[in-house]
């Protein structure tokens, strides 16, 4: 069985005194999409913010293309290949749209970033439209798809994002879901997403079920019983 | 009268706008409202007046490149550490700045031997518009502010360095997480900045005279600038130093020296009272 | 109850001063100036670190104060008293004047409005220095006549622990307990269904009438006012006071005074370097000492009692 491309072992981590992440373990393999599901206050953002390196971890250990990266900081795990995409301020909302994809292709060579830009716009035609339009004045699906391209322009081999969905029409979210599932089957990065929102059960391959700082479930989506979801949002 | 005021104008807000640029640049996109960038600027001047037996363009360039390490340092020992904590905000670090600008004060004062100086570059010449006349030197003085401008516009828009540090002034928190080295981004920015404003404390020491009330003054004022061209918005800075430059002429004329900085005061307050992002609209909010 | 000693003993340290007037001189005199900043210090630890309000137009405050005093007894012979009063009446309009224009602002904006009004204010009396003096100044011989120095003295020392001990107690009202909950959080206590405009403006008019009197103790004191005495530095002076000694203790501003005002006193020797020095302590105490140098004292105080307290009877034995 091939190694994993991240792996988490008994992850601690906490802001001052309050621990938020209490010791989990995961792992993510190159070309998958793996969704870590919970309720608000699960830990999810919290858990991304520790693998980029932006909230201390108390214990545990996180390895990335088989290298310790706990204790490196977050651009030298950006220049390893990983990056996050935040739940908020996700764009640079003064600049043009093709400015903000040119600078998330910061650390690639100008024909990577050529190749990827022509991606990002043959996924999200509507980007190309609106290149010179001010980040800002975009509607909100559009800011989505911005930050979705500013992801791939970053050409990270394990791309978190964290509720993409959130904000968004469901129409809207379906239609981005999917162009999620395209950017893994053509690109073959690993995508990890924390979400809400359970449509994410329509494209991932695995799932993780956090609650409260732990684990509580790692399931492929094929296999994951509606039940065990149904219990981690609503309880019993 | 309206033609000479103008042109006077003109001819002021130029003198202006090289202190603006550096609190500008600065303050712009590190948000940090640093009042002690007019006094490293001084500092600059004073070196330039201090090393002139040299050479010129020796004593000029030592001016300029010894504010540099003074504000990149500044930065990434005191001001980018103090950023990280939570309790940080303007306020914390309009206090930090001023108590920087006293040592700064301090330092020039025990360094250098006189205490006001004047910096005696070579004169131009009388350069005559119409009716008015002016030293040629301030005319170098506007075409230096508007070149370093658009220098600083082109590298902006067409360089990796100018994008990341657009990019950091507008998202820290993305441009870290894209890769981009915010810290030293930080740093050489406050570095350029002090190093423009040694430039404008050249100019103005050349043109009037340098002392620590100039360097408190040319902060402040660049700072009040800086503001009503919005925060950030460099050509805004460039153009509200120069529509400063005309109300201080026009104010001069009018009621008398002191006025021109009564009213200059006078505007910026209200400015700040009725559109606290600027009349020209800011990339970043107090 | 720990906070009531604090207080009690804050003011009766502020009282001992008054013994001074037996030896005069240099101690006295500086006693004196240290007295007149100290309640300008108090004034800004009431309106900030209590009330939560970023004001920096102390030095403006104080001025007019002072230039009401001085100048309608000097040049319109007013009586002194009347003068005193329309002078603390000018400097109350001008903080409940800034209160009110920048209420739509928040944060950083309010603060840099006062503190631009600091540095227009200078300007503003060299502009009119047929009336002001500007940089030459005024000489205010009113109270030769009226006060004896000594008198003058006491009454400033008593002036300030009376009016530490009425901020003291006034933040005990409910009016002053409504004010702690504005600092602490202004949206929520409007949320709960307090005016916080009302209590806000009245924080400012009580911190623009003291200041004001402050300033025209100064002028009586000193006998001499320019726009130097004013200038912007005179607002960071007094506002590092209370940031200085300690933000939450009520003995704060008073560590704080004898740091920026008797220090370079101290330091006159080495005049050259004292902006340097000022700055650095200024620095360290802000980034090192957040809380101010009193809770630093406090928790060195508590260690060194505590390691006293721990060692055993038998070292002391041998």
């Amino acid at each position: 069985m091939a190694e994993p491309i991240l792996k988490v072992t008994n992850l601690i981590a906490a802001y001052g005194p309050i621990i938020v992440i209490k010791g989990i373990d995961f792992d993510a393999f190159e070309g998958e999409i793996v969704g870590i599901v919970g309720p608000n206050g699960a830990g999810k953002t919290t858990f991304l913010e520790a693998l980029v390196g932006n909230i201390e971890v108390r214990e545990g250990e996180i390895h990335f293309l088989n290298k310790r990266i706990d204790g490196l900081p977050v651009m030298k795990r950006r220049k390893m290949g990983m990056m996050l995409m935040p739940q908020e301020n996700y764009i640079f909302p003064y600049m043009p749209v093709k400015r903000n994809l040119q600078v998330a292709g910061f650390l690639n060579t100008d024909e990577e970033k050529k190749e990827l830009l022509e991606f990002v716009y043959r996924l999200f035609p509507v980007l190309a439209e609106r290149e010179k339009q001010i980040a800002n004045t975009l509607s909100g699906g559009e800011r989505k798809m911005l930050s979705v391209g500013m992801s791939i322009m970053a050409n990270a081999k394990v791309i978190l994002i964290d509720e993409p969905s959130i904000g968004l029409a469901p129409k809207i979210v379906t239609a981005l879901f999917e162009n999620l599932k395209t950017i893994k089957e053509e690109t073959g990065k690993t995508l990890i997403l924390a979400e809400q929102n359970v449509k994410i059960l329509n494209i991932a391959d695995r799932i993780f079920g956090l609650e409260a700082g732990e684990i509580r479930f790692c399931e492929k989506t094929e296999d994951l019983d509606e039940a065990v979801v149904k219990e981690l949002y609503m309880g019993e | 009268m309206i033609s000479s005021g103008l042109i006077n104008g003109l001819i002021m807000g130029g003198v202006l706008s090289l202190p603006v640029l550096g609190v500008a640049v600065v303050y712009g996109i590190t948000g940090v409202p640093n009042f002690a960038i007019g006094l490293i600027g001084v500092f600059g001047g004073f070196t330039t007046w201090y090393f002139l037996s040299t050479g010129l363009i020796t004593a000029i360039l030592l001016g300029i490149a010894v504010c540099f390490p003074i504000g990149f340092f500044l930065q990434r020992v005191l001001l980018t550490p103090l950023g990280r904590k939570k309790s940080a905000d303007a306020t914390l670090f309009f206090l930090i700045t001023c108590s920087f600008g006293f040592i700064v004060e301090g330092g020039i004062r025990s360094l250098f031997p006189r205490a006001t100086i004047n910096i005696a570059l070579p004169r131009l010449g009388a350069i005559h518009i119409g009716n008015v006349s002016a030293d040629g030197f301030k005319f170098v003085a506007l075409f230096v502010a508007v070149g370093t401008l658009i220098a600083i516009r082109i590298l902006e828009q067409h360089t990796q360095a100018g994008r990341s540090l657009q990019a950091t002034s507008q998202n820290l928190k993305l441009a870290t997480l894209m890769g981009i080295n915010t810290d030293l981004v930080f740093s050489l920015a406050h570095g350029v900045g002090c190093s423009l404003a040694a430039v404008g404390a050249i100019f103005w020491g050349s043109l009037y005279t340098l002392d620590m009330g100039t360097g408190w003054h040319l902060g402040f004022v660049g700072f009040i600038i800086a503001v009503i061209g919005g925060i950030g918005n460099i050509w805004g800075g460039l153009i509200s130093a120069l529509l400063m430059g005309m109300v201080m002429s026009f104010a001069g004329y009018l009621l008398g020296g002191v006025w021109q900085s009564v009213i200059l005061y006078g505007i910026v307050i209200l400015v700040l009272i009725v559109s606290p992002r600027g009349i020209m609209g800011s990339e970043r909010a107090l | 109850m720990k906070e009531r000693y604090e207080e009690i003993t804050t003011i009766v340290v502020l009282l001992i001063p008054l013994s001074f007037v037996v030896w005069g001189g240099y101690l006295q005199q500086v006693t004196g100036y240290l007295y007149l900043f100290l309640l300008q210090g108090y004034v800004a630890w009431f309106l900030l670190f209590r009330s939560g309000q970023f004001f920096f137009g102390y030095s403006v405050t104080m001025a007019m104060g002072a230039y009401g005093t001085i100048v309608l007894t000097e040049i319109y012979k007013w009586p002194l008293l009347a003068s005193i009063m329309v002078g603390c009446g000018m400097a109350t309009l001008i903080s409940v004047g800034i209160f009110f224009g920048t209420c739509r602002a928040r944060g950083f904006y309010v603060g840099m409005t006062s503190f631009l009004l600091a540095l227009l204010f200078p300007l503003v009396v060299e502009g009119t220095r047929d009336i002001s003096g500007g940089r030459s100044g005024i000489y205010f011989t009113g109270t030769d006549s009226m006060i004896k120095p000594d008198v003058l003295y006491l009454l400033i020392v008593l002036f300030t622990a009376l009016i530490v001990a009425g901020l003291f107690a006034f933040m005990r009202t409910k009016t002053g307990n409504i004010l702690t909950l504005i600092s602490e959080n202004d949206e929520l206590t409007q949320n709960v269904g307090i005016n916080t405009m009302k209590y806000k403006a009245l924080a400012y008019a009580v911190a623009g009438f003291l200041s004001g009197l402050g300033g025209a103790l100064y002028v009586m004191y000193n006998g001499f006012i320019s726009s130097i005495d004013v200038e912007a530095f005179t607002t960071l002076y007094i506002y590092f006071i209370p940031l200085l000694g300690g933000r939450r203790i009520s003995y704060g501003p008073l560590i704080g005074a004898l740091i920026v005002i008797l220090g370079p006193e101290l330091l006159l020797s080495i005049e050259r370097y004292l902006r340097i020095i000022m700055g650095m302590v200024f620095i360290v105490v802000i980034v090192f000492l957040p809380e101010g140098l009193g809770p630093g004292m406090e928790t060195l105080l508590k260690k060194i009692i505590s390691r006293f307290r721990a060692v055993p009877a038998t070292v002391w034995k041998s």
